[in-house]
């Protein structure tokens, strides 16, 4: 019964959030709407983290399986693929280095900053 | 004889056992190059072009197990939860980071785009590859985005930088913890986070609110720009 309960709940969840995706004025993915109201009530205290653990650590392990159907279909664009692949990789790599660089040197400039500021004070 | 391939049970149990294989590969071999989810979709595809069974067939299947991706995404907030004592000491430097790293991916991929003359449908495809695939796949489809081409980009992108990043802290000289475990995060998201939590603790952890902060962070400058 534990489980199926917590089924329930992120099921409403997920649930309520394809409703709010449909009354908001503006298009906004309603998984990421979920996650914003999952993590709402997780901070308001309306749900506590033994509620929805043992289902939620199910779903974050087992991540990747849930991807299994939406990479096979990669089946139906392999003429797509065949003339641009090269262009693909290039452009994977070269912006995987990018935001890892911009990323990394940005937070440690701004704690750096922080810290100069607190010492100052 | 082709009629029993059409069942949902077929879908759901090939995934399974190709995922099973892919998972005991990646134990054996332990390199970010065995991928579980990559050799399950390769297995998969196999199997599929081999015995010439029609993609619908498998994909009745498929549906079902497509119908976790929402769930699992919203999940990611029970991730974020846990993580609430480092995301309060650290929000600002995180933040400016997610949100510079999220802009630095998607400007990259648009200029690369541009540069190789890379139709639209294939940018959009790739415009949101740094973050988690349930993100990506959401801003990718309504924007007239191919998803295959989204989850193979994200998957590939989330392996490099598990074989890169501890190449990447060397060679930018990226000594403090917070800041390489964010920008682990922020280029490669779950794969790359895999890799951060062998680094230590406070790398997985940032490298872990990184992927749902830059997912966020991505949903709102997309809906800027496309």
């Amino acid at each position: 019964m534990k489980i199926i309960r917590q089924i329930g709940i992120i099921f409403t969840v997920c649930w309520l959030s394809i409703l709010v995706e449909k009354i908001l004025p503006f298009a906004f993915p309603a998984s990421v709407i979920g996650m914003i109201l999952l993590f709402i009530c997780l901070l308001a205290g309306v749900l506590k983290i033994e509620h929805i653990q043992e289902k939620a650590d199910f779903l974050l392990e087992n991540m990747a399986f849930f991807f299994v159907p939406a990479g096979v279909s990669i089946i139906n664009y392999f003429d797509v693929l065949k003339s641009t692949w090269i262009q693909l990789v290039i452009i994977c790599v070269t912006s995987t280095v990018v935001t890892f660089v911009v990323t990394a040197w940005s937070v440690r400039l701004t704690i750096r900053w922080m810290e100069r500021r607190k010492n100052n004070e | 004889m082709s009629e029993m391939f059409a069942s949902p049970y077929f879908g759901v149990a090939l995934s399974v056992i190709a995922f099973g294989i892919g998972v005991k590969l990646n134990q054996k071999f332990k390199t970010p190059f065995c991928n579980p989810l990559i050799i399950a979709i390769v297995l998969v595809s196999a199997v599929l072009l081999i015995f010439k069974i029609p993609y619908e067939d498998y994909n009745k299947g498929g549906e079902i197990i497509n119908m976790f991706l929402a769930p699992a995404t919203a999940c990611l907030a029970v991730a974020v939860y846990t993580k609430l004592q480092i995301l309060k000491q650290y929000w600002f430097p995180i933040l400016v980071g997610c949100a510079a790293g999220s802009a630095a991916s998607m400007g990259s991929v648009y200029l690369l785009c541009r540069l190789f003359g890379v139709e639209k449908s294939l940018t959009v495809s790739l415009l949101p590859k740094s973050v988690t695939t349930p993100i990506a796949v959401s801003i990718a489809e309504p924007a007239g985005g191919m998803v295959p081409i989204t989850v193979v980009a994200v998957i590939f992108t989330g392996i490099l930088g598990g074989i890169f990043a501890p190449l990447l802290i060397r060679l930018f000289r990226v000594s403090d913890p917070v800041a390489a475990g964010l920008a682990i995060g922020a280029s490669s998201h779950a794969v790359g986070t895999s890799k951060a939590i062998e680094l230590g603790e406070i790398e997985g952890a940032m490298s872990g609110l990184a992927i749902g902060i830059c997912g966020i962070i991505t949903v709102l400058f997309s809906m800027l720009v496309l």
